[in-house]
């Protein structure tokens, strides 16, 4: 597991103007639009150097010192990530005014390694329920990665929450009996593949539920003939 | 081929795509996914060629999950019928996709496995994708 050791730090710059237009001039210039807030302060408009952040975020970096210019430095967690209409640039940052020593919940990935015995068996596939954690710990004690250990799995098909080995004081905000990752079995490749045949075959047209039955058609018609009769 | 089990009406109006994806616009169950940059419809039968071109090229490795479902009803009038007599029969159905909407994918297999997987799916689609990996969490 490896841990943090010391807070990286970055620039930030405050932002006088807020809004759409200015957001994408900043984004088109290389910065990143984010804002920081909590602790009962009022909330700073701030911009970040778009490609420093977005390593930091990738080195799986939580806790950032942020120097703004003019201003204090503040410890500051990564609260929240917007992203681009494509669903992968981000295009703003939230950050959480914090405490080295405050708890907070974060999402921290998860990194397997090994290979499970029952997963060299004819037919087996490994899959993967969550690829990150949530989990409750110290800021000053937050996990860069949560490494899954797919060997301790055994001759089981499961790995739980309860199977992860978490660094001391944290804690996983999931039940302990969540998969976290499980093998199954495909019996035959024909039926893997045929699947969806099989449904076509049973079910030509769907039920319509707000047609009137074949029943209660003849019901009505009946009651019209005695009407007119 | 996929459609819906139980429907409300029979018909349903053209209705148009405008937009980007708002939802299903990032993988969230595989490892890997191919993500749509156009707006189409995209017929049951795309589909389930999608899926079978995968599984077929992956054999039995990995798991492939499909975003999409066709629940729009697209009717189509017969040959050399005359206008008029009312909406035609269901031809068939079809799933409304946008750019940015995620339509397959693969979980369990390695990257360039699951790439070429998701080019042989790509050739089936009426769509231009893009094969993206999981975004960044916090």
């Amino acid at each position: 597991m490896t841990h943090q050791t010391e807070t990286p730090r970055i620039e930030a710059e405050r932002r006088e103007k807020v809004g759409t237009t200015y957001s994408r001039r900043l984004r088109k210039a290389g910065r990143l639009p984010a804002i920081i807030y909590g602790h009962k302060k009022t909330p700073v408009a701030v911009s970040v150097d778009e490609k420093q952040m977005l390593i930091l975020l990738h080195q799986g970096t939580h806790v950032l010192e942020m120097n703004v210019k003019g201003g204090p430095t503040e410890t500051v967690l990564v609260k929240d990530l917007q992203f681009g209409f494509l669903g992968d640039d981000v295009v703003h940052i939230d950050f959480a005014r914090v405490d080295l020593e405050e708890e907070v919940t974060v999402q921290v990935n998860i990194v397997f390694v090994g290979q499970p015995h029952a997963a060299t068996q004819a037919g087996a596939i490994l899959n993967h329920d969550r690829t990150s954690l949530e989990v409750i710990c110290r800021v000053n004690a937050i996990p860069g990665e949560i490494r899954a250990d797919l060997t301790l799995m055994g001759e089981g098909t499961i790995l739980t929450v309860g199977d992860l080995a978490l660094p001391p004081g944290v804690r996983a905000a999931a039940d302990p009996g969540t998969p976290v990752s499980h093998i199954t079995f495909v019996k035959k490749e024909e039926e893997a593949v045929g699947e969806e045949v099989e449904v076509a075959a049973t079910g030509d047209e769907p039920e319509v539920i707000t047609e009137a039955k074949p029943g209660d058609e003849k019901d009505t018609k009946a009651k019209g003939s005695e009407g007119s009769g | 081929m996929r459609m819906p089990k139980r429907i409300k009406f029979r018909k349903q109006q053209r209705g148009t795509l405008r937009g980007n994806a708002t939802r299903g616009n990032f993988v969230a169950f595989g490892d890997y996914g191919l993500q749509s940059i156009e707006a189409h419809w995209v017929s049951a039968r795309q589909i389930e060629a999608g899926r079978i071109a995968a599984q077929h090229f992956l054999r039995r490795q990995g798991k492939v999950y499909i975003r999409i479902f066709p629940d729009k009803p697209v009717s189509k009038k017969p040959l050399e019928t005359r206008m008029g007599k009312g909406k035609a029969d269901t031809s068939y159905w079809a799933a409304r996709v946008k750019p940015g909407t995620m339509l397959y994918e693969i979980a369990g297999v390695p990257e360039d496995l699951a790439k070429q997987a998701m080019a042989r799916i790509a050739h089936k689609m009426p769509v231009r994708c893009r094969f993206v990996g999981r975004r960044l969490a916090v």
